[in-house]
């Protein structure tokens, strides 16, 4: 095979056992299907060992819960009978503060706008668990990015225990807490608390790094010891980096706290949601979503300030005034603010949007149906099935016969040869592949070929290593019985990742060639970012009901930023001087983009693409909610169940499929940035 | 310069090799190999980096040493040896007589609050700190009250002309103004071995020039001992008592500024004096011969021995026998040839 890149081999490898597969296929039909004799019964395995650990920590954990359901009905007593005009008045002072005279009137408005919405005292028990679990989380986390920092041994292994614990589904963590500590909002703080403190110790740890040396070298050359030079040298240095942390932090905390509210038991307004939602109450669900965007945003942004370079100094004494303000008007009022769930300005408002929505319903049903259905017949349904079985009389008008396929395979091995010949060889192998997936489909794949498949892709993108690492892992999901639902969930994932990658690209690339649209764009992607996850549900299951379709949605709307964001930074920030000599060339703006701005933002949108395929992979388990089927569903309902075994391997299945998805990615786009010498 | 027996510095064999099992692989190598070339080659060889090799020279009390060399040559490598910044592979080094290589950390913390000051090319200044935080904070690790603190960064921050910015943050200042905090940090705990690494690189020429000339004030005022890291050799002949040059991670020669200017020992330190106006470096003393008391009368140029090439060969552009050379209170010290002023300074064009 001299001659051939790696690319092409990895191609024709693949290639070559898909169509062995394809061939065999009637002969040898567990191929196809892996048989169930064959799988082991690792999920009742990974259950009883866990039930017997949890068993062994419970007490320890049940007094830990005991602990920490002090702090945690202390905030509650304070948040929730503080009397609203104080707290208003004390979180508009703080945003004066930290952002002047705009952040302090989105404080005023949006608060005004919690309590007129009368979700006050559910949104103050969310606070109140945001409000134990973020110091928690802070502390664990900046923690260990401090120990990590100071002993390089453990660094690496810390940072994989922290890759993992990303990758990991948040439901999928929700179950073992809830066989450890009993039903109640402490599953719901801890959950946060685990969930909110990776971000805090990367950007610590990542802050701690990128301390200048020769400051570091100045603090040891000053004579201190190392918990001076740490404590007054690096830690301040790298404040703006840990001040991100905090940020991430605590949005994380927010929407953990917001997904806990599936497991019940605390009257947050996440709960609200969930309830209103099940009800069909979308008016009412859609409001107390609105709530938790606002709260999304407050934080996000008032934290944000923490992470700018360089901050306005504001009049302490206007604060001081403002609060002031709050007392005066809680004393003066005292008998009338107590009651600040009372208000229902917006349930006339919510009300009509439940009417609104219904007759826009009606009234468009034929348009939404043909919509829902298109895509569910022509993309969604050939992409999972493949076209052999989706093409039906029914819907396409004919029914796929095995001619079909063989003219598809031939169109595929045609287009192949032709860029073979013109020295494309991986793309032509590549080609022929698709042909083969999208007629067979990509649930039901013969598991040999997507084992050499991804392996082959594994070992273009990184290597031995990584080959034998994305095969061993593969292997463990088919043995443990649950790949029919791994490709469930990767046929789902990977039609809204190409979905997004499509349509993000696109906008990504408009907004790079137009300042206009980004003008557009970039506050829709500020927004999409800030909300969490949860909220995303509402809006499309208010439109399509429950279904593939809505899940579909869903994930695209939650995944699409990170392209967006990345495709456009990666095509605007090539270097002035390129441009230049660009256009020196005499290149045209065409020219300009094909040759020098997309191959160099080429590893920005594979990050972007990263991101995307992660984000994907996070929102795919919230879809569970509202009707997916594969690993995301297992893990929902293993948490209905306190299934512990099924959860933590269809959680561990997730989280594998996430982590080969994002190490290949990572390697492609390592490869481009060493192409271009960045 | 004191006279007293014991150098500032002293470092003898010094090697800082990076890679793992640096220590055992350069024992081993030393141990089998003569010379250190075929001791680094082992080293080399295995892929470990001998960054510096075989380092020895002392640098007297009071004396301004510099180490000059092209990026990579390993001067900022050796300069981070001796102040311990990096711990050496082998060799030792001492400071006023105590080896450091071997001084426990909490030793290295005393010294460095008592003896060592350092300034950096990037100026490593603390970015929350203000301008009088920053040069305070060596006398706030040693747990000195603010007051007292404050009151003694006060004083140098005057002394580097920095007066009236002490409420400045560093990201406020300009590049020369934030070497200016850089130098005043160094100096405010009294050290007696002052650390210069590439301190002026970083600024652009007249800026450089003018830190240069206040360096110059500053040392006259401290008489500190002084390791100067530079890779710009017109800054080392103008800054040096003498001058070490490195290539590829060893000591290639020592010298004052003459000595490299007119006798460099190879074609790299030749390379360097290349550009170098050798008349504005070179002194008399350098081409002066002992000579015979002849009898000048009034032709006599008046050459003193401290004088440079340039201004020498300007007093005796028509004058072919040698002349006499004189200190500054007019003693006999030599005499010198003023064909030899020309050739010294044509050694190049040859």
């Amino acid at each position: 095979m001299a001659g051939l890149s790696k690319g092409s081999i990895a191609a024709l490898i693949a290639a070559v056992v898909g169509a062995l597969c394809l061939l065999l296929e009637s002969s040898m039909p567990w191929l196809i299907k892996f048989p169930a004799a064959w799988v082991l019964p690792a999920t009742d395995w990974v259950g009883a060992f866990m039930e017997w650990f949890l068993a062994l920590i419970k007490p320890a954990a049940r007094s830990f819960s005991a602990l920490m359901f002090y702090p945690m009905e202390a905030a509650n007593y304070v948040l929730s009978h503080t009397p609203w005009p104080l707290v208003i008045c004390a979180t508009t002072a703080l945003a004066w503060t930290l952002g002047g005279v705009r952040m302090a009137l989105m404080a005023v408005v949006g608060l005004g706008f919690v309590l007129a919405s009368g979700y006050w005292p559910e949104s103050m028990n969310t606070l109140a668990l945001v409000a134990v679990s973020v110091p928690l989380a802070l502390i664990i986390g900046g923690g260990i990015g401090i120990l990590a920092n100071e002993y390089p041994r453990v660094r690496q292994p810390v940072q994989a225990v922290l890759d993992i614990m990303q990758t990991v589904p948040t439901f999928a963590y929700l179950t073992p807490l809830l066989v450890l500590f009993g039903f109640g909002p402490v599953v719901g703080l801890i959950a946060s608390a685990i969930y909110a403190a990776p971000p805090m110790a990367r950007n610590v740890l990542l802050g701690l790094e990128r301390v200048e040396p020769e400051i570091k070298e100045a603090a040891i050359m000053a004579g201190g010891t190392r918990l001076q030079q740490l404590f007054q040298c690096e830690i301040p240095s790298a404040g703006q980096q840990i001040m991100v942390g905090v940020n991430q932090c605590l949005m994380a905390a927010l929407s953990m706290v917001i997904i806990a509210a599936v497991i019940g038991g605390f009257d947050d307004i996440g709960w609200e949601v969930l309830l209103t939602m099940r009800k069909a109450q979308f008016g009412q669900s859609l409001l107390a979503g609105l709530v938790i965007v606002i709260f999304a945003i407050l934080i996000d942004r008032m934290s944000g300030t923490l992470t700018q370079d360089r901050r306005d100094q504001h009049d302490p004494r206007v604060a001081w005034g403002i609060l002031a303000l709050g007392v005066v008007v809680s004393a003066a009022f005292w008998g009338s603010v107590q009651q600040p769930g009372a208000y229902g300005l917006f349930n006339p408002v919510a009300d009509s949007v439940d009417r609104g929505l219904s007759s826009f319903t009606s009234a468009n049903a034929e348009a939404l149906t043909a919509l829902k259905n298109n895509v569910l017949f022509y993309v969604l349904l050939p992409m999972r099935i493949g076209l052999d079985q989706a093409v039906l009389p029914f819907t396409w008008g004919f029914a796929w016969t095995p001619m079909m396929s063989a003219a598809l395979f031939a169109a595929g091995a045609a287009a192949g040869i032709v860029f073979a010949l013109r020295g494309r060889m991986a793309l032509g192998v590549m080609l022929l592949i698709a042909a083969g997936m999208l007629e067979t489909g990509i649930s039901q794949l013969p598991w040999p070929f997507v084992l050499v498949g991804a392996g082959a892709l594994a070992w273009v993108a990184g290597g031995r290593g990584l080959a034998v690492l994305t095969v061993v892992l593969l292997g463990t999901i088919l043995l443990s019985g649950l790949w029919e639902r791994a490709l469930l969930s990767l046929y789902l994932s990977g039609a809204a990742v190409f979905a997004c990658a499509l349509m993000g690209g696109a906008i990504g690339l408009a907004s790079a060639v137009s300042p206009g649209v980004w003008r557009v764009v970039r506050p829709i992607c500020d927004m999409l970012q800030t909300i969490p996850l949860f909220v995303f549900l509402i809006p499309v299951l208010m439109v399509f009901q429950i279904g593939e379709f809505s899940a579909f949605l869903a994930i695209i709307a939650y995944a699409i930023v990170p392209m967006i964001r990345y495709t456009r930074h990666g095509l605007v920030s090539t270097p002035d001087e390129m441009i230049e000599a660009a256009t020196a060339s005499g290149a045209t703006t065409w020219q300009m983009l094909k040759d020098i701005r997309a191959p160099y933002a080429a590893p920005s949108i594979l990050l972007g693409l990263n991101q995307t395929i992660l984000y994907a992979f996070a929102m795919l388990v919230i879809a569970a909610l509202i009707g997916t089927t594969g690993l995301g569903q297992s893990i929902y309902l293993a948490l209905g169940q306190a299934d512990v075994g099924l959860g933590i391997s269809a959680g561990a299945a997730m989280a594998i499929l996430a982590l080969i998805a994002d190490r290949m990615v990572q390697g492609f786009a390592e490869e481009r940035r060493k192409a271009l010498g960045l | 310069m004191t006279g007293s027996e014991t150098p500032a510095i002293t470092c003898r064999n010094v090697w800082q090799v990076f890679g793992s099992n640096a220590d055992s692989a350069l024992k081993e190598a030393l141990s089998r190999h003569e010379t250190p070339e075929a001791a680094a080659q082992e080293l080399r060889g295995k892929g470990l980096i001998p960054a510096v090799q075989d380092a020895s020279f002392d640098v007297k009390e009071g004396e301004l040493f510099v180490i000059m060399g092209l990026s990579g040559s390993g001067k900022s490598t050796l300069i981070r040896c001796i102040s311990h910044l990096l711990h050496a592979t082998g060799g030792e080094i001492r400071i006023d007589g105590e080896n450091i290589v071997e001084a426990s950390p909490k030793r290295l913390i005393e010294l460095r609050r008592k003896k060592l000051g350092m300034v950096f090319q990037h100026f490593g200044l603390f970015p929350h700190m203000t301008v009088a935080e920053n040069v305070a904070y060596p006398l706030r690790v040693q747990g000195v009250k603010k007051k007292q603190r404050l009151a003694k960064a006060q004083e140098v921050i005057e002394l580097v002309g920095l007066g009236g910015r002490e409420k400045n943050f560093p990201r406020e200042l300009s590049g020369g103004q934030r070497q200016r905090v850089g130098i005043a940090r160094s100096l405010v705990a009294d050290c007696s071995v002052w650390f210069l690494d590439e301190p002026f690189s970083a600024l652009d020429p007249l800026i450089r020039r003018q830190l240069q000339d206040e360096f110059l004030e500053i040392q006259a005022k401290l008489k500190t001992t002084i390791v100067f890291i530079t890779h710009d050799i017109n800054e080392a002949l103008k800054l040096a008592d003498r001058i070490a040059i490195m290539r590829d991670g060893k000591v290639v020669q020592i010298g004052t500024p003459a000595d490299i200017v007119l006798r460099p020992v190879d074609d790299y330190v030749r390379e360097f004096s290349k550009d170098v106006a050798k008349g504005q470096h070179a002194h008399v003393s350098s081409v002066m011969q002992p000579g015979e008391h002849h009898v000048y009368g009034a032709d006599d140029p008046g050459l003193r021995q401290d004088m440079t090439l340039d201004a020498a060969l300007a007093r005796c552009m028509e004058l072919y026998e040698p002349v006499p050379v004189r200190t500054d209170d007019g003693k006999l010290v030599g005499v010198v040839n003023p064909a030899d002023l020309a050739a010294a300074l044509q050694v190049e064009q040859g």
